[in-house]
């Protein structure tokens, strides 16, 4: 080839790449799931008798635990999510004409949900999990949108996401939604049952769990591959929720769905995000969705109305020296509340003998626990948990490290492998 | 069925306690209770919420923690030097109180308390924060604020909150050293 034609051949690469680069930045490749069927606006009866059952999808949906900040205006957005690119404010998504959405269309609101687009073509950022709403089904973002409209209206300013340059470009989204955002996927698997099926669709598409279940890429998208195997954010593990993880942590279905119903189980109590999942949206759900959703988790068809536990880990036997010091460190520090055997103090303590913090392969949870300790948290009904001490400043990280081996390996059946080097980087965080 | 037992050796109100051969099990609340006949330190909660049970722990560096005996166990204070409610006033040779401490008498002259079960926690939690302040003063805008971080977890059922306050307010304009200037 002539040194010309080489030239003529890399601009006319150069060129056709900017072409598609900016095909991209322009938009032109998105795929939007959502139908011309919604410029046809809804008529008053009609999003009357759909925010009924809106208020349901919007509870499942768990959309009230992000758009409203901690003692902020109900729905009016606030509360902030901490990326590794910045930090991004909810949107006030309350029915307000100026602040809110009260002048969105349902069309504008079918997008937001399913595309990612806002009104007037603002690309939102997928802490938004639309991603997975886009497994909606329309007439379950109708609903939503029409109890939305029910809403107080809240003249709250929305906050300015604090995201650094690049990612402060909304429209630099068109880049992730190609290569995340799946095409229309059919809602029903012919192979499966019609439980096994609303479980799927709770868990994909309303409840979103593989949000935070599901491990993250280097661009933040789900890795399909891992899909719902466990993720660590914000320091904290996600735990791995398929059926080989929910077995190991203690679970089976009718376990899991009475967990999601109360928060507090033998294997423990709901913390941190999980605690706000079961306050504002699981405890609501119905028990026909519960027993679903759990059916769908350990991959059944029909939802199993006896419970058979798992059978309890095998304890792991290590260097008897250590066992002597880390279960005196137990008796002196963890026992008072947790007993002596594990056996914790009903309605007030959780039991450790069979906590899923210890039978997870990841220790963090549990260290994180021993070392910053827990609130004290009201789950449904009349169960309390007190608050859990934090004993950060009274033990070293080498008497941590050997705590928690000795509790993983005993009660977890977990090997001894935490080092004191493990408990500084969780200490740091 | 036996109890484990295990050698435990501590200092109590500055007094040596030779070692003793106490269930690996015990929380210390009944260590200082059914083995010393030390019974101020209250059992409330048996939780570690309330706070009637804490005592102080005398650090090689002077500095006081306080700590719940009812939740951790009599161990835990192997080699330790602890002060219990009993330990904080002036004795003479037969054991007789010849003076009470600085926040035991304000919290008598302020009518701090009134059925007094939490008040030993209280005397305990008081006695700390007047510790800091000794070491690391505070602004006297900053004052009314560290008072209730202080004793914020310490429950009274009489709900006698504001006098425990005032007395501790009381006592720190006082005595010098305490605010900075």
């Amino acid at each position: 080839m002539t040194l010309r034609g080489l030239l003529w051949s890399v601009a006319v690469v150069v060129v056709c790449g900017a072409l598609v680069v900016g095909g991209i930045f322009a938009g032109l490749f998105e795929k939007s799931v959502v139908s011309k069927d919604v410029d046809q606006p809804l008529t008053a009866d009609q999003m009357k008798t759909l925010a009924e059952r809106g208020a349901y999808v919007a509870v499942a949906a768990d959309c009230y635990a992000c758009h409203t900040a901690k003692d902020g205006a109900a729905w009016a957005g606030g509360l902030p999510f901490q990326t590794p690119f910045g930090t991004i404010y909810a949107s006030n998504i309350s029915p307000d004409k100026d602040k809110g959405i009260g002048n969105w269309t349902r069309a504008e609101f079918h997008r937001a949900l399913r595309d990612g687009i806002g009104k007037g073509g603002k690309h939102l950022y997928p802490a938004m999990p639309y991603a997975s709403y886009r497994k909606m089904t329309p007439e379950d973002v109708d609903a939503i949108y029409a109890y939305l409209m029910t809403r107080e209206p809240m003249k709250v300013e929305n906050r300015q996401n604090a995201l650094a340059f690049p990612f402060n470009i909304r429209r630099l989204m068109t880049f992730w939604n190609l290569v995340n955002l799946q095409g229309e996927q059919p809602i029903n698997d012919p192979a499966h049952s019609e439980v096994w099926n609303r479980g799927r669709y709770l868990a994909d598409a309303l409840a979103h769990c593989g949000e935070c279940h599901t491990p993250r890429n280097l661009l933040q998208g789900m890795e399909q591959a891992k899909y719902l195997q466990g993720a660590t954010i914000e320091g904290i593990a996600a735990p791995d929720i398929t059926k080989a993880g929910l077995t190991q942590m203690g679970f089976d279905a009718p376990l899991l769905a009475s967990f999601m119903k109360s928060g507090i189980s033998a294997q423990g109590a709901m913390t941190n995000q999980m605690f706000d999942v079961v306050h504002f949206s699981t405890q609501y759900m119905s028990d026909g969705d519960l027993a679903a959703l759990s059916a769908y988790l350990f991959d059944l068809d029909t939802a199993p109305d006896r419970s058979v536990a798992p059978a309890a880990p095998k304890p792991v036997s290590i260097d008897p020296a250590l066992a002597v010091t880390a279960r005196g460190t137990y008796l002196s520090l963890c026992s008072g509340c947790h007993g002596v055997e594990g056996q914790g103090i009903p309605h007030v303590v959780v039991p450790l003998a069979t906590n899923a913090s210890l039978r997870l392969n990841d220790a963090r949870n549990l260290v994180h626990t021993v070392l910053h300790g827990l609130p004290a948290q009201r789950f449904p009904g009349l169960e309390r948990m007190q608050p859990m001490p934090a004993f950060g400043d009274q033990l070293t990280d080498q008497q941590v490290a050997d705590l928690t081996n000795w509790m993983r390996a005993n009660w977890g059946g977990q090997e001894p492998n935490v080092k004191p080097e493990d408990i500084a980087t969780i200490r740091a965080q | 069925m036996t109890l484990a037992m295990k050698k435990l050796s501590l200092t109590v109100n500055e007094r040596a306690i030779d070692p003793v051969d106490v269930p690996e099990t015990m929380m210390m609340q009944d260590f200082l209770h059914e083995y010393l006949n030390l019974t101020g330190s209250r059992m409330g909660c048996g939780q570690g919420i309330c706070h009637a049970c804490t005592v102080i722990v005398e650090q090689d560096d002077g500095t006081l923690d306080e700590t719940r005996t009812c939740i951790t166990g009599a161990h835990w204070f192997q080699g330790k030097k602890v002060r219990t409610v009993e330990g904080h006033a002036k004795r003479d040779a037969s054991g007789a109180i010849t003076e009470l401490s600085p926040v035991q008498q304000a919290f008598i002259e302020n009518f701090s308390f009134q059925c007094g079960y939490c008040t030993p926690g209280f005397v305990t939690g008081a006695t700390v924060f007047i510790e800091q302040l000794k070491r690391k003063p505070i602004a006297k805008a900053e004052l009314e604020q560290a008072i209730t971080d202080a004793l914020d977890k310490h429950i009274c059922r009489c709900t006698g909150y504001v006098r425990y306050h005032e007395a501790v307010r009381d006592l720190v304009l006082k005595t010098p050293g305490l605010l900075k200037t």
